[in-house]
């Protein structure tokens, strides 16, 4: 147990909340709060949970996995050559790449909500969420050394 | 009247089919798009295919063509005869006997056995004839009418395919070699493309392509037709004939014919472009899909007539992308692209949506394959055909997405909100794609590490990949006394082993296979490399090294503790380049290491000469075979042979007695035998014979000896040394019986590939890479020969050359007769048995110490082993010796 095992925890942890909030609101608060409650309140609620949410991942989510992720990236010697070398660097290019996809398909259902563009934003809040998953996908796969 | 979901030469598509009708074409035309994503699989797999291209070509060809013409043609043909479709489940019995046999050939011959792919050719063979019959039925239902022709032209791709499957059955079954091969390759694409593929095609397109257009057929189409299928099915015969024959001129003549019947066919097709111009996506698919047939069926033409005779079946090769994706690709698409809609049924406003689906940026789509295709097929940089593919497929898979949207659509009518997917399935759809180019990314180039540094531990995996005559990680770095294992896997397509110098070895690992190797805690730096004649060199070498302690700092310093890692890395770099140099410009002419480990399951070329087999004629087979053998330990190489072993058999009778030799070349170039045991005119019985070829070589021996035998093909170096040679051992008269007789024929050994022309320099120069007695170097030090004291054994030794003798020796042994070219030089037990009479004697006191043999000559000796003991048998010849014509006579205690 060193510092690093705690800053890779952070990185994970904060990946696991990321991936599970957002499993849970899709697979849990949404679907009870289409049966339980009423179309004006479901709305409130649902913009609520949204709201914070987005608040987590903008204040504590980004922040944290930037930091963690660029510690351990330079404790491990990658540089930007070594992102374009087959292996290592490439899933790891390709994992930071489907990141910004997933945080831009983040940021445009945050604008759709707020134009009002309820289709566009559920169809862009699962991309988001199956981005995600497919994140972690690359992070196992990235070779463990 | 039965449902009829294409109308043809009428404008509107109305009528709602019955349900079963569409479900089933529903379910049948999955199979096609399902064929067709995996074709798009495969061409994305391709480098990690084995074969790749022909995978391609027939996931491609019979999985989602095929597929489509039996749909389709048995559609069409009902609703054009206007007779019932034949009893569904039949129809679904064929469909699933082609896929079951089109699935048996791409399994049996992607990885074994040739029986599956040759019986899975059979069942598609079956299966098209069955459809046929069925077609053939309907005729026979039918009232006279107007599109009876049509049926002619699937009749006859019927048949082109069953002789084009047939071929390719017999190919798989590998019963020609060589030139044979060849031409049954020509001759089955040819037939299977231009009949199966092209004449369904033209058929159906004399109905479908004025439907397409939404116009009327042609007056001249009846008449074109039957013109038409009267020249192209007899041009095609006599092409394939001309094929299988390897007569380039009735080929050409052949394919000339067809082509005039499909300038023919094209008539009325003009005129009902002239009538209507194309203004779909599915009418411009399908024209551009019949303008490189044109193209392709000109190059075809031009490249069987000028292209070398010798090789007629690389003719259509290089036109398999513009036929495959140019032609079959698009007609397929561009049909589909009218059909589905109407067989998706559901009234017509749905079928307006289908339709409307379907050609969604069709513009963008034919552009994009239309501009690809010439990229596959023209000798364009690397970056350029891979654009090529990407346009390709990225048009194929737009296809593919909106078909499977427009099925989904089908099955699940959506209520009040349209006919638009959920937000959800969208979203997820996104999403999945997003994961998916990552992944491709993050998959791209070849996955493993130069170098890995391993971590301080006690135990650590590392993962070690074989390909592309690399060792990947090239370096690897550990603490001193870390106990590494290595997960060898050898990803090429070619046999690859890794073998570190302290002494493990993986065994010859297959493509695909692995390998674990547990090393002893790492002390000094270990050299790993394959062992494959040639793949060293080539670069196929590794380094385990231990790393500098500073790298065993605790981790908690940060970049310090990164940067102290790193600079035993770059050492180690260095390292690598300076161990691989040597052999490197060292290539072939390293000693060969004989005491290397011999691979698993390697067995000895058996030296117990059997005793003579009764009678006075001897019937023997000999076939012509290269194939691999081990020639050195752990050298695996290719080698030409006689029966399969180096030496070939050995033949053995008395003098006087007749040999009936069958010699069969099995090969893939001619070979032919030379047997100095019989004398006779060699101007027919050493001749050279093709593959497939046999001769009948009789000769009575007439002298004793131990003669050689071998290739008589020039050049007789090349074939010697890479094998072709044997012995034949003629009793003297009065030969006394021994408790042990053996056969040792000694023979060099050049590393490498028989088509390496350094090699090649070697073998002309006569600078072998080693010796070996019974064509493994140093065999018998691995395989000792096992003999009793007291025994008296006979050694019958053959220098089989092709540049150097021997001179025999029994370390620790002595010669008491020795029998050399016909006459003793010295004989046990009879006074004046040698030259000068002064070497007889029961107990006399001359000996021998070396059997000296001239390249060809042979000859034995024979003594008792004194004591137990280990007696090496070498070449006294020092060098060669030390060089692998060495073995071991193990004597026990009787």
């Amino acid at each position: 147990m060193t510092w690093w095992s705690v800053v890779r925890f952070l990185h994970v942890l904060g990946a696991a909340l990321w991936v599970g909030g957002q499993l849970t609101v899709s697979l849990v608060v949404l679907p009870l709060a289409r049966r339980l409650l009423d179309p004006e309140r479901r709305a409130g609620v649902l913009s609520a949970v949204g709201r914070r949410f987005g608040l987590f991942t903008v204040a504590a989510f980004l922040p944290v996995q930037l930091a963690t992720g660029f510690a351990i990236a330079v404790h491990k010697g990658v540089t930007w050559a070594s992102l374009a070398e087959p292996g290592y660097g490439r899933v790891l290019a390709a994992k930071l790449l489907l990141f910004c996809l997933v945080m831009a398909a983040a940021g445009l259902h945050g604008l759709a909500i707020g134009r009002g563009l309820a289709r566009t934003a559920r169809a862009l809040a699962v991309a988001s969420l199956v981005g995600s998953v497919g994140i972690i996908l690359l992070a196992a796969a990235l070779p463990a050394t | 009247m039965p449902p009829v979901e294409v109308k043809i030469g009428q404008k509107g598509t109305a009528e709602p089919p019955r349900q079963f009708r569409a479900s089933w074409h529903l379910r049948a035309n999955a199979v096609v798009v399902a064929w067709l994503a995996l074709s798009a699989v495969v061409v994305l797999a391709q480098p990690q295919l084995p074969a790749p291209r022909w995978l391609v070509v027939h996931v491609f060809l019979l999985g989602a063509v095929s597929s489509a013409i039996l749909i389709w043609s048995e559609h069409f043909a009902a609703a054009l005869l206007r007779v019932p479709t034949p009893d569904q489940r039949w129809s679904m019995a064929r469909l699933g006997g082609l896929n079951a046999g089109a699935v048996a050939v791409l399994a049996g011959l992607a990885v074994g056995p040739w029986q599956a792919a040759a019986a899975g050719a059979a069942a598609v063979v079956a299966v098209v004839v069955w459809h046929a019959v069925a077609l053939a039925r309907m005729v026979r239902r039918a009232l006279p009418g107007r599109f009876g022709h049509v049926i002619g032209w699937y009749a006859a791709a019927a048949g082109a395919l069953a002789v084009g499957g047939t071929l390719g059955g017999l190919m798989a079954a590998d019963v020609w070699h060589g030139a044979g091969h060849e031409r049954l390759h020509a001759a089955h694409a040819q037939v299977n493309l231009l009949g199966w593929v092209a004449l369904t095609v033209l058929g159906t397109l004399f109905t479908l392509w004025p439907t397409v257009l939404r116009t009327r057929m042609s007056d001249r189409t009846r008449r074109c037709s039957r013109l038409a299928l009267r020249l192209t099915v007899p041009g095609l015969a006599v092409a394939v004939t001309g094929l299988l024959l390897g007569q380039r001129w009735v080929a050409v003549a052949g394919l000339a014919g067809y082509a005039a019947g499909v300038a023919v066919a094209v008539v009325p097709l003009a005129d009902a472009a002239r009538r209507r111009r194309p203004h779909t996506g599915a009418a411009w698919t399908v024209a551009a899909g019949a303008a490189w047939f044109a193209v392709v069926l000109a190059a075809d033409v031009a490249r069987v007539a000028s292209g070398p005779a010798a090789e007629p079946s690389t003719a259509l090769d290089p036109l398999l992308p513009l036929l495959l994706a140019g032609f079959a690709g698009q007609v397929l698409l561009g049909s589909l692209m009218h059909l589905l809609p109407a067989v998706l049924g559901g009234g017509p406003v749905r079928f307006k949506e289908h339709a409307a689906l379907l050609e969604r940026g069709w513009p963008y789509r034919l552009a994009a394959a239309n501009l690809g295709v010439p990229l596959l097929a023209l000798p364009v940089p690397e970056p350029l055909a891979l654009l090529g593919w990407a346009l390709v497929l990225g048009a194929l898979a737009a296809f593919v997405v909106l078909a499977l949207a427009a099925l989904w659509r089908a099955r699940h009518p959506a209520g009040g909100r349209g006919a638009h997917p959920g937000p959800a399935a969208a979203g997820a759809v996104l999403g999945c794609l997003l994961t998916a180019a990552a992944v491709a990314v993050a998959m791209s180039g070849t996955s493993a590490p130069a170098q890995v540094d391993v971590r301080p531990g006690a135990r650590q995996t590392v993962e070690v990949t074989l390909s592309g005559m690399r060792i990947r990680p090239a370096v690897i770095t550990a603490a001193r006394r870390t106990v590494l294992t290595l997960r060898v896997t050898n990803a090429d397509a070619q046999r690859h082993d890794l073998r570190l110098a302290t002494g493990e070895q993986t065994p010859l690992l297959g493509r695909g296979q692995t390998a674990v190797l547990t090393l002893a805690p790492l002390g000094e730096a270990v050299d790993g490399w394959c062992t494959v004649a040639g793949h060293r060199a080539a670069g196929m070498t590794m380094r385990i090294e231990p790393s500098a302690p500073a790298a065993a700092a605790p981790a908690g310093q940060g970049h310090a503790g990164h940067q102290t890692a790193a600079a035993p890395s770059a050492q180690g770099h260095a390292g690598h380049q300076a161990a691989a140099t040597p052999p490197a410009s060292g290539q072939g002419t390293a000693p060969l290491d004989v005491m290397a480990p011999m691979s698993p399951g390697w067995k000895p070329y058996d030296p117990v000469l059997p005793p003579a087999p009764s009678g006075t004629e001897h019937r023997v087979e000999i076939r012509a075979k290269e194939t691999d053998m081990e020639v050195a330990p752990g050298v695996r190489q290719r080698v030409w042979t006689f029966g399969g072993t180096v030496p070939g058999p050995v033949l053995r009778g008395k003098v006087g007695d007749v040999f009936v030799v069958t010699f069969v070349n099995d090969g893939t170039m001619g070979h032919g035998i030379d047997f100095h045991a019989g004398a006779l005119a060699p101007d027919q019985p050493m001749r050279t014979i093709q593959p497939g070829e046999r001769l009948t070589y009789r000769f009575r021996a007439e002298r004793a000896g131990a003669w050689l035998y071998h290739c008589s093909t020039m050049p007789m170096s090349q074939h010697i040394a890479n094998g072709m040679y044997g012995a034949v051992v003629i009793d003297p008269p009065g030969l006394p019986a021994v408790d042990r007789e053996f056969v040792l024929v000694q023979g060099e050994v050049y590393l490498g590939q028989p088509d390496d022309p350094a090699r090649a320099a070697r073998i002309r120069e006569s600078r072998p890479d080693g010796w070996a007695f019974n064509g493994t170097a140093a065999g018998y030090d691995h395989a000792p020969i096992k003999v009793k004291t007291g025994e008296r054994a006979r050694v019958w030794v053959v220098a089989a050359g092709p540049g150097t003798g021997t001179a025999f020796h029994v370390v620790g042994g002595q010669f008491d007769t020795v029998y050399k070219e016909g006459a003793y030089l010295l004989r046990r037990g009879h006074p004046g048995g040698g030259k000068d009479g002064s070497g007889g004697g029961k107990d006399g006191p001359g000996g021998s110490q070396v059997l000296d043999l001239a390249p060809a000559q042979g000859g034995f000796v024979e003594l008792v082993f004194p004591e137990a003991g280990h007696y090496p048998f070498v070449d006294h010849a020092m060098p060669r010796a030390e060089a692998g014509a060495h073995g071991v006579f193990e004597v026990s205690a009787p």
